[in-house]
């Protein structure tokens, strides 16, 4: 058929992008992660230390806890996102008044950025003064307290993220729901196939490659979340909301622990890497993997 | 607003003549000659002392040079950690950092920062007339190295202070209920006991008259170092628990097992009193870091509180910020009996000095230029604006200034309070692993406010992830 | 009975306008208040309107510097990343590489990693490699434009595979028949039929660009400083200025909305899409 060569060209300029600005660091990172090193030590160099620091993870209960607390956030708020933008993005699919004005509206906190996100929901539910608790407690004598209840955090911290991202996932499934041929659901309709029916054996399996984008995009970014959170709550109460990548923040940050920081990155990023391989191959691929050309 | 820089600015430069001299008065052009034309580039945190040199000082400093001063203002964490990074990696892309006094000994401990004395006597026809070290108040010693060289130059410092609402406490009402309840006079607390007193009154006091008032502030943060820090600086020590209660002379302990005091009973004692305030505190208090203190102070809300001085001053003059212009108390923290004296006899100290000062790392690439600048800012003619703007003293002749003068009587003396009772506060102690110990213990100590560790559990572990950190760190053997 | 779901329609939308509404309205409201009234029992209307926190941004020129290069940025990073990521997914669709559903996979990988430990290695390549002469890429808007790509392609190739594998062959199989070169093909088939992905893909790495922060502040100094590290700089430790900081974020919103609403008309145009099928 066509020269590969010329199919190369064309992945150059992003295979050459990834490496410089993506491999190279990573390499930089997986050395380091063998290594002792932290600045403020009685020892500031760098000393060889094989595997410690991977020792040392498997016994980090702050960190195991704080994986699982990402892990759930995760869940929670892709699941919310996905369903919630799709039935957004199927009633963008019809007509009505207004509709430009309204799929602006909700495509708006999109373009705040997290730090501001955080910062306004930080200051729409300080206990005492944001007016989320004043009125609950007012109207309601209810106890809305971030900063003391962690289940209350957390699940402040699941709204936050699904107010701010639903509209990334509408608008890539109503993308996907625009350019879809328009004949399998005629055929549906001829067949006499209910509503259900169409969604479950039509829309579906046409959406199922934008849905799946939208999914690996959210999971991986709300694993990663670090500036909202911590504007938030800043982790609390006590590891509530500590979610991993706030985690390995303090690590390297503060704390200054690069050899170990490095560490902890890797075994999440390979974490995430094998999660969404293990979706990607159950779900999508199995086609492709089966007889690589 | 451009009008007031201006005078501002002029106000610098007219002083700066003055200041120097007739003879001298072209020192700056002569000493920056050759240098002209220069850039230097530093980092600070965007505080209104940080910013009142990037808009006032630095332009003048240009204008008497023609050394350009790039400054960067930024957020707390990231100041600290690209300076790091920069000195750890002796990039020199900073010419000036800001160093906070607690980080001061993380810098030297690594040789991050040149010898201010050194370079002057090396280099005499950069020393300004008027630089002399031994005119700054006492916070300089902070910056010294084991010869009595300066690291840097002071450029803010305030003590955290005893905030009270003078117009609450005066009110015969609250004075007479007062008595009546507890039988002794409402007055500003001098132990922990009366200041716990006074919380529970005024926080009732707030219920039954239906309006938004609590005993005390906390600065209480679950997930914000903040709260620690209040605990660690300011309440440990009124109790004698000092220098976190981890002991450099015995093997770096922190357990009382191993001789150190961050769980012993006094330590316990006063994280049990602190977190006994927090009923009386509003509830944003477990929200609350530094700044939030303030500010709930500042609106009214608190009858009482441990403030850092920065914000004394807008809480009391400043009405676009302020519900409490003119309503407000200065005292020393309350204290357990012995503690005062231990401080005046210098064995331990009342409450946090805190402040930062301008060093010079060694990766800079413009030390001369650099070192011109941080001698500028240090000028006795421009501090008395400086401290009018952002309420910090590191001169000893500022205090004497007409503008301060006033400035301390609108404050209920807040600067006299600082220049008399400093001495009896402390910085952070002198330890190069001061991040890395406060991360490590700081998860139990959000659990101890939270509630789901008591405070005699909490120190406990803390004291124990201490030490276990401490030994990672090579510092414990 | 068609007008019932008419007016049924308009509520829901209000209604869940309202919810989406309501953050970005109190952000208005704390922007439009003096410090000391945001310390008291929240209310819902505004009283006056404390303006000095809108004109001490407007008039700052370190602001109006932010500003213009989170848009340069921004703008830059999604046109490199959509006209990128196109070529990739032409290549991924119509020619058979070796390991490309490897490469594919591995693509996205680049955007799950944690940053925080990669922002020393990107330091270090930033002061001390990427150095010509004087210049380094430490503090440049090219650097924070190629920077993003890293997280940015991985998702625009993820977006836009799907985009061009639903591109019929037959189309640019005829095309070639009649004599037109690859490029022809990719700039007069691929791009038309693939406009509304293009738009979705462009709005949205246009905002990962806009928001991102970490990177950033960790990679600009003075001359690239883009506004949401700007916004960071409002949290000090003698107060936080949430009066200002709203208000910048507010207008941070501005830009956002003018560039919204000059790509969203692209994602209609797919709606004619089906059709071209047959």
């Amino acid at each position: 058929m066509r020269p590969q060569s010329v199919g190369w060209l064309f992945m150059a300029p992003t295979l050459v992008i990834l490496f410089v600005f993506g491999v190279l660091p990573f390499v930089y990172v997986l050395v380091i992660s063998f290594f002792d090193w932290n600045s403020f030590a009685a020892d500031p160099t760098m000393r060889f230390s094989g595997v410690q620091n991977y020792r040392d993870l498997v016994f980090d209960t702050g960190y195991l806890m704080s994986l699982w607390n990402t892990l759930k956030f995760g869940v929670f708020a892709v699941a919310s996102e996905i369903v919630l933008g799709y039935f957004l993005a199927q009633l963008f699919m019809r007509n009505f008044p207004l509709k430009s004005f309204f799929r602006t509206i909700h495509t708006l906190p999109l373009m705040i950025a997290p730090v501001a996100v955080g910062a306004t929901w930080r200051l729409m539910t300080v206990p005492g003064l944001g007016p989320i608790p004043y009125y609950l407690d007012k109207w309601f004598g209810y106890d809305y307290l971030i900063s003391r209840y962690a289940g209350q955090a957390f699940f402040t911290t699941v709204v936050m993220d699904v107010w701010h991202w639903t509209p990334l996932v509408t608008l890539t499934l109503l993308a996907a729901l625009s350019s879809m041929p328009k004949e399998p659901f005629e055929q549906a309709q001829i067949d006499g196939a209910n509503k259900l029916q169409t969604f479950w054996y039509v829309t579906l399996p046409l959406l199922k490659p934008a849905i799946l984008a939208a999914v690996f995009i959210r999971l991986m970014d709300a694993m990663r979340t670090v500036d909202e959170v911590w504007m938030l709550t800043g982790g609390g109460p006590a590891a509530a909301t500590r979610y991993v990548g706030l985690y390995i923040w303090r690590v390297v940050f503060p704390k200054t622990d690069y050899g170990y920081g490095s560490a902890m990155s890797l075994i999440t990023l390979y974490l995430t890497i094998v999660m969404c391989w293990l979706l990607y191959a159950g779900l999508v691929a199995r086609r492709d993997l089966r007889k690589p050309e | 607003m451009s009008g007031l820089k201006r005078m501002l600015l002029g106000a610098a430069v007219a002083g700066l003549l003055v200041g120097a001299g007739p003879a001298r008065a072209d020192f700056w052009s002569d000493a920056a000659k050759g240098l002209e034309g220069t850039t230097i580039h530093g980092v600070s945190e965007s505080t209104p002392p940080s910013n009142y040199v990037k808009d006032v000082l630095a332009p003048a400093f240009t204008k008497a040079t023609g050394i350009k001063v790039e400054f960067e203002a930024t957020s707390w964490d990231q100041m600290y950690d690209k300076a790091i990074k920069d000195m750890e990696a002796n990039t020199g892309i900073y010419d000036f950092v800001y160093i906070e006094q607690d980080i001061v000994y993380s810098y030297l401990s690594r040789d991050f920062l040149v010898d201010i004395t050194k370079s002057l006597a090396e280099k005499p026809n950069l020393k300004a007339p008027d630089f002399d070290p031994a005119m700054f108040t006492t916070f300089v010693n902070y910056f010294k190295g084991d010869k009595g060289d300066i690291f840097g130059v002071p450029m803010e410092a305030f003590i955290k202070v005893y905030l009270y609402r003078k117009d609450l406490f005066e009110d015969p009402a609250a004075k007479e209920a007062f008595k009546a309840k507890y039988g002794y006079d409402l007055a500003v607390a001098k132990t922990h006991q009366q200041y716990k007193d006074i919380a529970d009154f005024f926080t009732a006091w707030g219920k039954e008259k239906g309006i938004e008032l609590w005993g005390s502030t906390v600065q209480a943060h679950t997930g914000h170092p903040a709260s620690w820090y209040e605990f660690f600086e300011s309440i440990a020590p009124t109790f004698g628990v000092y220098n976190w209660g981890i002991d450099a002379s015995k093997n770096y302990a922190a357990t009382v097992e191993h001789g150190g005091s961050m769980n012993s009973p006094e330590s316990k004692k006063a994280l049990e009193y602190w977190l006994s305030l927090l009923p009386d505190a509003p509830p944003e208090s477990t929200a609350s870091t530094w700044d939030e203190v303030a500010a709930t102070f500042a609106a009214g809300r608190t009858a009482q509180g441990l403030v850092y001085g920065e914000n004394a001053a807008w809480i009391a003059t400043n009405d676009t910020k302020s519900k409490v212009v003119g309503k407000v108390g200065v005292a020393l923290p309350p204290l357990e009996p012995g503690v005062l004296e231990a401080a005046e006899s210098g064995k331990g100290y009342i409450g946090y000095y805190d402040g930062g000062a301008f060093g010079i790392p060694h990766s800079s690439k413009n030390k001369d230029a650099a070192l011109l600048f941080l001698e500028y800012i240090a000028q006795p003619s421009v501090q008395a604006d400086w401290a009018v703007a952002g309420s910090r003293i590191t001169h000893q002749a500022t205090y004497d200034d007409p503008k301060v003068v006033a400035q301390d009587a609108k404050t209920d003396g807040y600067y006299t309070l600082m220049k008399n009772d400093g001495r009896l506060f402390a910085g952070a102690p002198p330890y190069p692993f001061h991040a890395q110990v406060r991360e490590a213990t700081a998860p139990f100590f959000y659990q101890a406010i939270t509630g789901e560790l008591s405070a005699s559990d909490a120190l406990d572990q803390m004291a124990a992830a201490a030490e276990k950190e401490l030994t990672k760190l090579g510092y414990r053997k | 009975m068609k007008r019932d779901r008419k007016g049924l329609s308009l509520l829901f939308w209000l209604f869940s306008s309202l919810i989406t509404l309501f953050p970005i309205y109190w952000m208005f409201v704390v922007s439009a208040k003096s410090r000391v009234e945001l310390f008291g029992a929240p209310t819902f209307l505004i009283k006056s309107f404390f303006s000095e926190n809108y004109w001490a941004t407007l008039t700052n020129t370190s602001f109006q510097g932010y500003m213009f290069n989170s848009i340069v940025i921004a703008t830059s990073n999604a046109l490199l990343v959509t006209t990128l990521s196109l070529f990739a997914t032409y290549a991924l669709s119509r020619y058979k590489l070796s390991g490309k559903e490897n490469i594919f996979f591995w693509t996205i990988t680049n955007r799950m990693a944690p940053p925080a430990a990669f922002l020393l290695p990107l330091f270090l390549l930033y002061t001390q490699v990427f150095v010509v002469g004087d210049w380094k890429m430490f503090d440049t808007r090219i650097g924070l434009i190629l920077l993003y790509c890293v997280f940015n392609l991985p998702f625009a190739i993820w977006t836009m595979r799907g985009v061009v594998d639903a591109i019929p062959q037959e189309l640019d199989e005829a095309a070639f028949v009649d004599g037109a070169s690859t490029w022809q093909v990719i700039l007069h088939v691929i791009l038309p039929l693939a406009r509304p992905g293009l738009a979705v893909t462009g709005i949205l790495t246009w905002v990962f660009a806009w928001n991102e922060y970490l990177f950033a502040a960790t990679l600009t100094s003075v001359h690239a400083r883009t506004i949401t590290t700007g916004l960071a700089e409002f949290v000090t430790v003698t107060g936080t200025n949430w009066g200002q900081m709203a208000a910048t974020a507010m207008l941070t919103l501005i830009p956002a909305i003018i560039f919204l609403s000059l790509v969203q008309k692209h994602i209609v145009a797919g709606l004619t899409f089906g059709a071209v099928k047959g």
